[in-house]
């Protein structure tokens, strides 16, 4: 077996010139007027869902609303007491299987192009992708212009909202709209192997 | 004198509804990625970024691959390092065996072709199920990739329904409707990820300062593989590895821009360390070449490329002959240049698969001079014994006719006497300048005798 000294020892020794590190503070990256705007259009336009929640809606009664037919809903958020399963507490992840709607929580969105950063915040990740449909909540005053924005936000803890941008789980995921694929003769259909729709609700 | 790849692509250019179909959906990616960089004022600027970065970092890989797998490490995760391909596989079956895995799902991964992994594990009893549908269609049907985004392009949904009926997926028969056989092919891959023992990923990038694996996918299977399975395998490539978040926005912003013109993957996936209720996270960084192309003075920088298949979209010979008239399993100008590092006797029909229009080093997010590149390997194929001897013989001729002006016009003032051969004679087989079209007819006057009564 190769060792990783053996390796770099014979890259090292083929190096013929070196480059440096280009200056990456003068990127003019694209910026919006109305950042929240801009991210609501863009979650529709990857075949995601963005609503803005009035204030004093109940949650639990809107997602009921939005899924009438939803049997198993699962999540582990305090705030959602119609929660029928929770990723903390099921034996095997594969126990999540069969949810109809999965409910989690957002750090920021992207405008850009729609994402939403989702540290992993409880026990089975696979609440985020085996859900037939998946429910981001998010502040909606938490979204960042763009990849840059979002990137160095993540190089640093947010000390306002209190999550740690990643923590002790060691994973983390940006999620754009619903999980999708093009494979047969390339026509975009919905709800590949994850989640079929995404909806983000903007408290 | 035709080569390997204008052979071959003779065949895929027999359907020629289909070769139609192929040109204009590769055009229409094109296109959409054209849409997303015109939407941003700064796209010239990211990829000359983006170019600079991994020029600075492949010449200093061995420092960022050094602190990627520190930090890896650190987050308790196991980093292994495979010399080639040999190694790579004994690597992976030996971390299964370990773990008495039999059944693996993983998500794409070009490095695990490279490495043809999937018929080793399966060889030693090993079930390895590919998890994007792309790979899974091809899986099932026995065949390779074509393109190294849209692995199945070369299949119609008919191709697809009925594969899908032969193997129990589907239940209706007739119904080729790709909304359907998605549908069928998620229930069924749904429960091989639920019933696997182990789950494999490429990545797109590796984070130094973190020890991140960074994978973006559309279907989310790369996070499916990795949900339910207790272990977690990550095969990556050397040059895979960037230095931090910062670097890391660039290469996000443009991948899926430049690949598929959506301005983002659906997951951008970030893994650090394996889930509390998994084993150990495993990540094999496998050379398999990349510590020689480095030493190359005028290929190097085919490893700057970040795999979005953005040129293939865009090379007329690749859309018209499509991903299976090239002899390495990588297809289209990147995948020339690279099956020319990995060996020159095999690939080097594949070097004439390219018009040097250079809309590839156009289109390519870290601005990979393939073209210019393509043009050098030409010039070196009567070095590695693999120049067509008729080719060579006739610039031989060209070389003498060309350099001695007398005999050139000579030739061309008595040229229009061969438009009397008869068409029978002239566009026959043996004539291969009257291929796919007639001969064309010799003008009476010759060019040089024109410039001369202008100027009279």
């Amino acid at each position: 077996m190769a060792s990783k000294e053996d390796i770099l020892k014979k890259y090292r020794a083929n190096v013929r010139e070196k480059f440096d590190m280009p200056d990456l503070s003068d990127i003019a990256a694209i910026t919006y007027a109305d950042p929240l705007l801009q991210f609501m259009n863009m979650v529709k336009s990857v075949g995601g869902n963005a609503i803005e929640v009035e204030k004093g809606r109940d949650i639990n009664e809107l997602i009921k609303e939005l899924y009438p037919d939803a049997q198993e809903i699962a999540s582990n958020l305090p705030e959602i007491t119609i929660a029928t399963r929770n990723p903390d507490e099921v034996g095997r992840a594969r126990d999540l299987n069969g949810t109809d709607v999965g409910v989690i929580r957002g750090c920021f969105g992207v405008a850009e192009n729609g994402c939403v950063w989702i540290p992993q915040q409880m026990k089975e990740k696979a609440v985020c992708f085996i859900s037939e449909n998946l429910i981001i909540l998010l502040d909606k005053t938490q979204i960042v212009n763009n990849m840059h924005e979002a990137y160095r936000r993540l190089s640093t803890h947010d000390a306002k909202s209190g999550i740690d941008q990643f923590d002790e789980y060691g994973y983390g995921t940006f999620i754009s709209g619903p999980s999708k694929t093009a494979d047969i003769a390339q026509v975009l259909v919905m709800g590949a192997q994850a989640a079929r729709s995404a909806t983000v609700l903007l408290l | 004198m035709s080569t390997q790849h204008s052979k071959a692509a003779k065949q895929f250019l027999k359907n020629q509804t289909y070769a139609h179909w192929h040109d204009a959906t590769f055009w229409a990616v094109r296109t959409k990625r054209d849409n997303m960089a015109y939407g941003l004022d700064e796209w010239e600027q990211l990829r000359e970024k983006a170019s600079a970065i991994k020029r600075h970092t492949i010449t200093h890989l061995d420092e960022y691959l050094d602190q990627f797998a520190t930090n890896a490490e650190k987050n308790g995760v196991e980093v292994h390092w495979a010399k080639d391909a040999d190694e790579f596989n004994e690597i992976v079956y030996g971390i299964l065996k370990n773990h008495n895995v039999k059944k693996m799902v993983k998500s794409k991964s070009m490095l695990t072709e490279e490495c043809e992994m999937n018929p080793y594990l399966e060889a030693r009893g090993i079930e390895v199920v590919e998890t994007d549908l792309g790979e899974r269609i091809i899986q099932l049907k026995g065949q390779k990739p074509s393109h190294i985004v849209m692995p199945a392009i070369h299949l119609n949904h008919d191709d697809v329904g009925e594969l899908f009926e032969e193997k129990g997926i589907s239940k209706e028969k007739g119904n080729h409707d790709p909304t359907y056989l998605t549908y069928r092919a998620r229930l069924s891959l749904r429960n091989e990820f639920l019933t696997a023992d182990a789950g494999m990923t490429g990545a797109n990038f590796g984070i130094a300062e973190t020890g991140d694996i960074v994978v973006c996918t559309n279907e989310g299977n790369a996070d499916m593989s990795t949900s339910c399975p207790k272990l977690h395998i990550a095969a990556i490539g050397l040059e895979k590895v960037i230095p931090n978040y910062e670097c890391l926005a660039v290469f996000q912003r443009m991948l899926c821009r430049a690949g598929t013109g959506q301005p983002t993957t659906t997951y951008t996936s970030h893994f650090r360390k394996a889930r509390p209720t998994a084993h150990h996270m495993h990540i094999i960084l496998v050379d398999n070449g990349r510590s020689e192309w480095i030493a190359n003075p005028e290929h190097w920088e085919s490893l700057k490329c970040i795999r979005c298949g953005s040129c293939m979209n865009t090379c007329p010979v690749y859309r018209r002959s499509g991903g299976y008239s090239y002899s390495y399993f990588i297809p289209g100008p990147i995948g020339i240049n690279l099956g020319m590092l990995r060996d020159r006797q095999a690939h080097s029909g594949n070097v004439s698969a390219c018009t040097l229009c250079l809309s590839c080093q156009t289109v390519c997010p870290v601005k990979v001079n393939l073209g210019d590149q393509i043009y050098l390997w030409r010039q070196q194929l009567d070095d590695f014994g693999t120049a067509n001897p008729e080719k060579k013989m006739m610039c031989r001729g060209m070389s003498m006719l060309y350099g001695s002006p007398g005999l050139y016009n000579f030739g061309t003032g008595l040229a229009h006497w061969a438009n009397l051969i008869p068409s029978p004679i002239m566009n026959c087989g043996l004539n291969p300048w009257a291929e796919g079209h007639d001969m064309m007819k010799f003008p009476k006057k010759p060019f040089h005798e024109l410039i001369k009564e202008l100027k009279d």
